[in-house]
């Protein structure tokens, strides 16, 4: 096939669509260096000069750290939790096709389709009961609901390997977990990575459940934080805005690093969902 | 004698087979699908047959004598018109993102596999919308749209063309096309690289032979690229449209459903009356109505798209 030139024309229209696409995070960006007065006057403009007074009142009256380690480990442990149950079920799935299996695939496929407000009101009342409404080992246990979509990516790689190998291992006298945990786990490591991407930017982005189930602010995620934050600050823009930016830097930072994963997850969920 | 000494290896085989270690495997095997049951049952069965039981009952989280009301709480629903507010717009959000974005990105799909300096840069910067947290970029719309000092949009308006802020979010249509254009904003690149994908698989002999047989550029596109896209326009539409009817952090951030009930959701609907107003009855039969809605349309897309893939490839 012919190499296709590269078209300087496109490349022009092309970034300047970028550019208008990328104006609002220029515009938090900027302004979190300029006095709220500066951005009222002309809140696209560029900042005058390095003024860092609105990060300095950022850290000193918000919790920042608080929140994000709340983040990092409610998503950590709900993250093992539903790459272990589901990825446990798949091989389970895979290696006994008895009816009582078959019967928990269509169930399963059924609970995806379910959406999370069909069960909204009772899992409340359910975590009412626990006494894990307004905790993070709550919103871990919603989470853990994450699993059954886990459980689908991973059984479809499965598939794609020889079935053999697991049989070898069973002949050579490994029992069922030793086989899932020398075997089926690093085998499936390509789709763990991809799931675990993919899984992480919906709890760590999530806003309606610990909006719905948190209400202490010591117990707030980033994206609840940077919502009650809005209230708090009401006018004072370069300060929402600056809490905006230093929640959004590790996404940024996530995104550069796992881009390819993150597309990954995209096409692979896709094809499930 | 005879008889016991018959029946006796079957009872030893019946047990030993219960012992075997063939048998033994298999259940250790299958405790494997213990957690994901548990999963299913506390958080899938028991809830949803809860949602089923409250929406026809006048339970209210205290009363301890609980009445079946046979479809009252449906007939409610229908007729409260917070609720309806909120099946109306999220319908309107559901179809109108579907229909935009499907619109731009399979067009900018195939802007991005052409070849261009700045391509990679182009591409990261279209998909990164839908990266962050959609809350927190609402909160950050919320801010570009005010009337308010903050508002780059109306002061970029004022600047330009010298005409006053316009009220973006505290008029209710412009305030339920404020949403959906946010909503396009951060998801269009991502179904564009999605689509992106599809275009890779697509041989390049196809576009060389249509070339060679003196087809134009637009009768490519329409005879080879949208065609063979059709896959992914099922899958990219059956994403937009469940996620549309799911809808709640992008609005409920921008505008917090209003003003009035003009960007209402069903979710948030739900939220409000089951949590908020402990009135579990409507808000359950809201919840089963809305899963039925979902799952029919789920369905209703499926068979039309199948059948649409049918005639075209």
């Amino acid at each position: 096939m012919r190499k296709q030139r590269s078209s300087p024309i496109l490349s022009l229209v092309m970034i300047l669509a970028a550019a208008v696409v990328g104006v609002p995070f220029y515009y938090i960006v900027v302004n979190t260096f300029k006095t709220q007065r500066e951005t009222s006057a002309s809140p696209l403009a560029p900042p005058t000069s390095l003024y860092l007074d609105n990060y300095v009142r950022v850290f000193e009256n918000t919790p920042i750290l608080q929140s994000f380690l709340n983040t990092v480990y409610v998503t950590a442990v709900s993250i093992v939790i539903m790459l272990v149950i589901g990825s446990m079920a798949a091989y389970a799935m895979l290696l006994r096709t008895n009816l009582i299996n078959r019967v928990a695939g269509v169930l399963l496929v059924i609970a995806f389709l379910v959406p999370g407000q069909a069960t909204l009101i009772p899992v409340y009342r359910i975590l009412v009961e626990l006494q894990l409404v307004d905790s993070l080992e709550g919103l871990i246990m919603l989470y853990t609901a994450g699993s059954i979509f886990c459980y689908f990516l991973i059984q479809g790689y499965l598939r794609s390997l020889p079935i053999s190998i697991f049989e070898a291992a069973r002949i050579d006298g490994a029992g069922p977990w030793q086989i899932y945990w020398r075997i089926v786990l690093p085998l499936i490591r390509p789709i763990l990575i991809t799931v675990g991407v993919f899984q992480t930017m919906w709890i760590w982005n999530d806003f309606i459940t610990p909006n719905v189930f948190i209400s202490s602010p010591d117990k707030q995620t980033l994206v609840l934080q940077v919502y009650k934050a809005v209230g708090e600050y009401s006018v004072d823009w370069p300060a929402f805005m600056t809490l905006s930016v230093i929640v959004l830097i590790p996404v940024v930072i996530f995104f550069i690093v796992m881009q390819r994963h993150i597309v990954n997850g995209l096409l692979q969920g896709s094809v499930k969902g | 004698m005879t008889v016991l000494g018959r029946r006796a290896p079957a009872v030893t085989g019946a047990l030993s087979w219960l012992m075997s270690p063939k048998r033994l495997e298999g259940l250790r095997l299958q405790a494997f699908m213990v957690p994901i049951g548990v999963v299913f049952a506390v958080l899938f069965a028991i809830p949803l047959a809860q949602s089923l039981y409250f929406s026809v009952t006048d339970f209210n989280g205290y009363s301890t004598k609980v009445n079946f009301v046979g479809l009252e709480n449906y007939r409610k629903i229908f007729t409260d018109p917070s609720m309806l507010a909120g099946l109306g717009f999220t319908l309107l959000y559901a179809i109108g993102t579907t229909v935009i974005v499907t619109v731009l990105a399979i067009p900018l799909a195939v802007l991005l596999n052409r070849r261009f300096f700045g391509r990679n840069v182009v591409r990261a910067v279209f998909f990164f919308p839908a990266i962050p947290s959609i809350a927190i970029l609402g909160l950050v719309w919320a801010f570009i749209l005010s009337p308010l000092g903050s508002g780059a949009i109306n002061w970029l308006l004022d600047a330009v063309g010298g005409f006053g802020p316009v009220p973006w979010l505290s008029d209710g249509t412009l305030a339920q096309l404020s949403v959906i254009m946010v909503a396009v904003w951060s998801s269009t690149g991502w179904h564009a690289i999605l689509y992106l994908a599809y275009l890779q698989a697509i041989p390049g002999d196809y576009y060389e032979a249509a070339r060679v047989d003196g087809a134009s550029a637009r009768q490519a596109f329409f005879r080879i690229t949208l065609p063979l896209l059709a896959p992914a326009v099922t899958v990219s539409s059956l994403l937009l449209m469940t996620g549309g009817l799911k809808v709640y952090d992008l609005p409920y951030t921008l505008t917090k459903g209003g003003p009035g009930y003009a960007t209402f959701t069903i979710t948030q609907s739900i939220i409000q009356s089951g949590i908020a107003q402990a009135k579990f009855g409507q808000a359950s039969a809201l919840a089963v109505v809305f899963m039925l809605v979902v799952g029919a349309i789920v369905a209703l897309q499926l068979v039309l798209s199948r059948r649409l893939e049918g005639r075209l490839s």
